[in-house]
C-alpha cells in the first residue's frame, strides 16, 4: 500500500477516534430522593465531567471508551464512585443517591448545660475577648462568667457559684487537667480572683450541669479552660497598671513557641489614695512567674507545657462583733502549678491525649496567736483515646489517677492532721448521630477513693434535636459525685461522697448576630456534709445533709441591631434549699439568691478609637440567720445587691491600649450578710457587723504596650 | 558528579517544561478561565469551581486548579447570597491543599491572606483583632516569597488603608504600596499571552486604594 495512503487512513482513524464523543447523562439525588444540584461529576482520570443542574440532572461528552469510573463529589456528602461501561453515542446512567455526611459544622450539638467561649465553634455564647472587655470582670475569668445564666454573684467571695451550689462544686480544668486551688487564698471579706490570666486561653467550655463523663468531682459545674496553640509571632508585652505591672515575652516560629512572663502587684499605693472599709495592715500583694511552651509534633500532634509559681499575702485587722477588739489576720500563700499534655491523631481515626498536672498550695495563716499551716497537693494523670468509627458513631475512653495529700498544722502547739488520698477513675462516652438533626450521648464514669474507701458509678446521658429553622432542643440527665472539701475530710476521713442528680432541658436559638437560650433544671442533693458547732470549729461531721435546686434561666445576646454595639441580658431564677454545714433544716443558702439579673453592653466608637462598656448586676439579696429575730435558720435576707460598672478602652496607636474601669460607680453600699456575736449583750441583743465591700468602688487604670516587628500587634491579638 | 547534577537539572527542567506545557492541561484550564469571566450567578460560579476541581482531581501535581477553585469560592462569598463563612472555610481548605502541592508559593500565600480578609469583613469587630495580624503576616510572607507578585502588594495596601482609616493615620503607606503594585501589574500584563494561565486578578482592588490617594 502506498505509505502516504496508509498514513492518511491512520490519521483519519485517529481523528475519528478523537472526535468519537459520546454523551453521558444521569441524575443525582439526595437520600430523600430530592434533586441535588451542584454535584461535581467526573470520569476518573480525565477532565471530562459536569455539574448537576437544579433538577439534579447532568450531561457531558467524553472521548473515553469502555470501562470507566464515574465519581460523584459534593462537599458535605459522601463521595461515590460508579463503574460504568461507555457505549458509543449515548449513555443513560442510573440515578445516584448521595448520602449526607455528618460533620461538626452541619450537625446538631448538645447544648444542655453547656456554654462555650471560643472563636471556632458555633454554639458560642462568649468570645475570649469578652472576658477582658466585660467591665465588672476586671480581667478575671470568673468575673466574666458571672454575667452568664445559672450563676450568682457573691461579691465578698469572688468565686463562681452555679445554680444553688457552693463554690467548691465547680471543677476547674486546664486542657482537661484538674487544677487544685485555682483561686487565690484570701481572708476576711476580701474577694478572690482566678490565679490564671485570661491571655493564656484560646477558649473556654463552661457547663452549668449535665456535663460529660470526662469530668468528675464537681457537683454543679465544670469549667474547662483551653490554652492557646502556637503563638503567631514573637513579641513583648508590657503592662503598667494602677495596682502593679508585668512583662511577658514570646518567641515563636512555625513549629514551636514559648512565652515567659512575670508580674508584680501591690494594692498599697492605691489604698493609700482611696480609703478602704477594711483595715489593712499590709495591702494584698504578690508576684508570679510563668512559662508556657507549645510544640508541634509530627503531622498533627501538639505538645503543651506550662509552669507557674506565685507568692502573695495580706494582713488585715478583723473586727469582733460586740467588742471594740480587732484581731490581726496575717496570710501568706505560695502556689505552684505545672502541667504537660500531648495530643495527636493516629491512624484509623484514633486520637489520643495524655497529660499530667501538679498543683501545690501552701497557706500560712496567723490568726491572733494561732499559727496555721495548710498544705494541699494534687497530682493528676490522665489518658484519653477517641475513636471515630464513622461520621455517626464515636467513642471516648479515659483513665485518670489522682494523688492528693493534704495536711493542716497548728505550729505553736505542734499539732497536725492529714490525709493522703488516691483516686482512680475510668470513663467512657459514646456519641451516636441518628441523623444530622438528632444526636444521643451516653456516658459512664466510675471512681474509687482510698481514703473514703468507696467506689461509685455515675451514668449520664443527653440528647439534642435540631428543630426547623435555627432552634434546637437538648435534654441532659446524670448523676454526679464529689468528695467533701479538704478541711472537712481531714477532720473525718470516713466522710463519703456527696451526690447530686441533674435533669436539664435547654432551648437554643442562634441566627447571625443573635443568640437566645432558655434552660430549666432540677437538681437533687444528697449526702452533703453537716456538722455541729461553727464553720471555724466544726464537730461531729457526717454525710447528713440533703436538698434540691430548681429554676430557669434566660440569655439573650444581640450583636446586630445597633451599629457597633453588642449587648447581652441574663436572668436566672434559682429556688434552692439544703441542709448542710451547721444547718439542720433545709434552708436557702446564702450563696443562692433567688433572682439574678445581669446586663452587659459594649459600644465601639470609631471616631474615639474607643470601646465603652457598661455592666449591671442585680440580685434580690443574700439569706442569713438573724438570732435577734427568732430561733429559725436563715430567717432574714439582706437588701438587694446592685453593681453598675463602667469601662473605657482606648487605642491611641495600634500597639497601645489604655484601659480605665470602675466597679460600683454609683457607690451602692452592698451587704452580703452579717457576722453576729455568739453571745447576747446585756440588753439581750446579738450585736452584728455587716459583711460589706472592701471599698465602695474599685478603680483600675492600665496601659498595655506591645513590641513586635509587626507594628499593629497589641495585647488583644493574643485572645 | 558534575554530570549527575547536569542530568538531574536537565531532567528537572524537562519535567517542569513538560508539565507547564501539557497542552491538554492548559486547554482545560483556559476553558474554565474563559468561563470564569462570564460568571453572573452562584450556579455558574459553582459550575466553574467544579470544573477546576475536576482538573485538580485528574492532575494531582498541579496547584493552579485548586488555587482558582479557592479564589472562586472566596469571590462567591462576596458576590452571592450564600453562607459566607462556609464558602470561605471551604476556600481556605482548598488553598491549604494547593499549598501542600506547592509549598512556599507566593500566590497561594497571598490568597490565604485574601480569604482571611474576607472572613474579617463578615465580623470586623469580633475578628479584626485576631485575624488582621494573621492576614498581614501572610501578605508579608507572600511579598518575601516573590517581590514581583502584584496581588500580595495590593492586598497588603488594602489592609493598610483599612487600618490607617481606623487609627486615623494618613493613607501614605497604603498609597505607596498601591502605586508599587500598579507597576507590578503593568510588568505582569507584558507577560500575558494566549498560553498564560497564572493568576492576573487584583488590579481592581489596587485601583480602589489609589482612588483614595491624591
Amino acid at each position: 500500500m502506498n505509505p502516504r495512503l496508509l498514513l492518511f487512513i491512520i490519521l483519519l482513524l485517529l481523528q475519528t477516534q478523537a472526535y468519537a464523543q459520546t454523551t453521558i447523562q444521569g441524575k443525582v439525588l439526595d437520600e430523600k430522593g430530592l434533586p441535588l444540584p451542584g454535584t461535581n461529576i467526573q470520569l476518573k482520570g480525565s477532565y471530562d465531567g459536569a455539574t448537576s443542574n437544579q433538577d439534579g440532572s447532568y450531561q457531558f461528552e467524553t472521548a473515553e471508551v469502555d470501562a470507566q469510573v464515574l465519581i460523584y463529589k459534593f462537599l458535605g456528602f459522601k463521595t461515590q464512585e460508579l463503574n460504568i461501561s461507555i457505549k458509543p453515542n449515548s449513555n443513560e446512567i442510573q440515578p445516584i443517591y448521595l448520602i449526607e455526611e455528618i460533620t461538626e459544622m452541619n450537625s446538631v450539638t448538645i447544648s444542655a448545660g453547656a456554654m462555650e467561649a471560643s472563636d471556632e465553634r458555633k454554639s458560642v455564647i462568649l468570645k475570649p475577648l469578652d472576658i477582658v472587655t466585660t467591665p465588672s470582670a476586671m480581667g478575671d475569668i470568673m468575673g466574666a462568667f458571672q454575667t452568664l445564666p445559672g450563676t450568682s454573684t457573691v461579691g465578698n467571695d469572688g468565686r463562681l457559684f452555679v445554680r444553688g451550689g457552693d463554690a467548691s462544686e465547680v471543677g476547674i480544668y486546664i486542657d482537661g487537667m484538674r487544677v487544685g486551688n485555682a483561686y487565690g487564698t484570701t481572708a476576711g471579706n476580701v474577694p478572690t480572683r482566678t490565679r490564671f490570666n485570661p491571655n493564656l486561653f484560646k477558649g473556654t467550655f463552661f457547663s452549668t450541669g449535665g456535663y460529660s463523663a470526662e469530668y468528675g468531682q464537681a457537683l454543679s459545674s465544670a469549667l474547662a479552660l483551653n490554652t492557646k496553640d502556637l503563638s503567631i509571632r514573637s513579641q513583648g508585652d508590657l503592662s503598667i497598671m494602677s495596682v502593679g505591672g508585668g512583662y511577658s515575652h514570646t518567641l515563636a516560629n512555625e513549629k514551636q513557641s514559648i512565652t515567659a512572663s512575670a508580674n508584680y502587684f501591690n494594692l498599697a499605693p492605691y489604698q493609700g489614695l482611696i480609703k478602704q472599709e477594711i483595715d489593712f495592715e499590709a495591702a494584698p500583694n504578690g508576684w508570679d512567674i510563668e512559662v508556657a511552651a507549645q510544640k508541634k509534633t509530627g503531622e498533627n500532634g501538639l505538645l503543651k507545657i506550662m509552669a507557674r509559681t506565685e507568692s502573695g499575702g495580706m494582713q488585715l485587722w478583723q473586727p469582733i462583733p460586740g467588742s471594740d477588739r480587732k484581731v490581726l489576720v496575717d496570710l501568706k500563700n505560695n502556689y505552684n502549678y505545672a502541667q504537660a499534655n500531648w495530643r495527636t491523631a493516629l491512624k484509623k481515626d484514633w486520637t489520643i491525649f495524655t497529660g499530667i498536672s501538679y498543683s501545690k498550695n501552701l497557706d500560712k495563716i496567723a490568726y491572733d496567736s494561732l499559727l496555721i499551716e495548710r498544705r494541699n497537693e494534687l497530682i493528676h494523670i490522665k489518658g484519653t483515646a477517641i475513636k471515630d468509627f464513622s461520621d455517626r458513631l464515636s467513642a471516648k475512653f479515659g483513665i485518670e489517677h489522682f494523688i492528693h495529700p493534704f495536711s493542716e498544722k497548728l505550729l505553736n502547739e505542734g499539732l497536725g492532721r492529714e490525709f493522703d488520698d488516691r483516686e482512680t477513675y475510668l470513663f467512657t462516652e459514646w456519641d451516636f448521630y441518628f441523623n444530622k438533626d438528632l444526636v444521643f450521648r451516653g456516658g459512664l464514669r466510675g471512681g474509687a477513693s482510698s481514703v473514703s474507701n468507696e467506689e461509685w458509678l455515675d451514668p449520664r446521658f443527653s440528647v439534642a434535636y435540631q428543630l426547623k429553622d435555627k432552634g434546637q432542643l437538648s435534654l441532659a440527665a446524670g448523676s454526679f459525685h464529689q468528695l467533701p472539701v479538704e478541711n472537712f475530710r481531714v477532720l473525718n476521713t470516713n466522710l463519703q461522697n456527696s451526690e447530686s442528680n441533674h435533669l436539664i432541658l435547654n432551648y437554643l436559638f442562634t441566627k447571625e448576630g443573635f443568640t437566645f437560650r432558655a434552660e430549666t433544671f432540677y437538681k437533687s442533693y444528697d449526702q452533703l456534709v453537716t456538722f455541729e458547732g461553727t464553720l471555724d470549729n466544726p464537730q461531729v461531721l457526717q454525710n447528713g445533709g440533703s436538698g434540691f435546686a430548681k429554676g430557669i434561666d434566660f440569655f439573650f445576646r444581640d450583636r446586630k441591631t445597633f451599629k457597633d454595639t453588642d449587648y447581652w441580658i441574663t436572668y436566672s431564677f434559682v429556688d434552692s434549699k439544703r441542709s448542710f454545714n451547721k444547718y439542720q433544716t433545709e434552708v436557702q443558702p446564702s450563696f443562692a439568691p433567688k433572682h439574678n439579673i445581669s446586663v452587659v453592653v459594649k459600644h465601639f466608637v470609631p471616631s474615639l478609637k474607643s470601646l465603652i462598656g457598661g455592666s449591671f448586676a442585680y440580685n434580690d439579696g443574700y439569706s442569713y440567720t438573724n438570732p435577734n429575730m427568732d430561733n429559725s435558720e436563715m430567717n432574714s435576707k439582706t437588701k438587694s445587691f446592685q453593681n453598675l460598672s463602667l469601662s473605657w478602652s482606648y487605642l491611641p496607636k495600634p500597639n497601645v491600649i489604655i484601659h480605665l474601669a470602675c466597679t460600683n460607680v454609683l457607690g451602692r453600699d452592698n451587704v452580703f450578710g452579717y457576722t453576729f456575736s455568739p453571745k447576747a449583750n446585756t440588753d439581750g441583743i446579738f450585736e452584728s457587723i455587716p459583711q460589706g465591700q472592701i471599698a465602695p468602688r474599685f478603680v483600675f487604670l492600665g496601659v498595655f504596650l506591645t513590641f513586635s516587628k509587626d507594628k499593629t500587634a497589641n495585647q488583644l491579638n493574643n485572645l | 558528579m558534575k554530570k549527575y547534577i547536569l542530568t538531574l537539572t536537565l531532567s528537572l527542567v524537562w519535567i517542569a517544561f513538560a508539565q507547564a506545557s501539557d497542552p491538554a492541561f492548559v486547554a482545560a484550564m483556559q476553558k474554565q478561565l474563559a468561563a470564569k469571566n462570564t460568571i453572573a450567578t452562584f450556579e455558574q460560579s459553582q459550575t466553574v469551581t467544579n470544573g477546576f476541581l475536576r482538573i485538580a482531581e485528574a492532575t494531582e501535581t498541579e496547584w493552579l486548579p485548586l488555587y482558582y477553585a479557592a479564589l472562586l469560592k472566596t469571590e462567591a462569598a462576596f458576590r452571592f447570597d450564600i453562607d459566607k463563612d462556609k464558602s470561605l472555610d471551604e476556600a481556605l481548605e482548598l488553598a491549604k491543599k494547593a499549598d501542600k502541592i506547592a509549598p512556599g508559593n507566593s500566590e497561594i500565600t497571598a490568597l490565604q491572606g485574601y480569604i482571611l480578609m474576607a472572613k474579617i469583613s463578615i465580623d470586623p469587630a469580633g475578628r479584626g483583632q485576631t485575624m488582621s495580624p494573621q492576614a498581614m503576616q501572610l501578605f508579608g510572607k507572600a511579598i518575601n516569597l516573590d517581590r514581583e507578585n502584584p496581588r500580595a502588594v495590593s492586598l497588603m495596601a488594602q489592609m493598610e488603608l483599612g487600618m490607617s482609616q481606623f487609627f486615623g493615620t494618613g493613607p501614605e503607606k497604603a498609597c505607596g504600596m498601591a502605586r508599587m503594585s500598579m507597576d507590578l501589574y503593568k510588568k505582569e500584563e507584558a507577560k500575558i499571552n494566549d498560553e498564560y494561565i497564572l493568576p492576573t486578578w487584583g488590579k481592581k482592588q489596587a485601583d480602589q486604594v489609589t482612588s483614595k490617594c491624591n
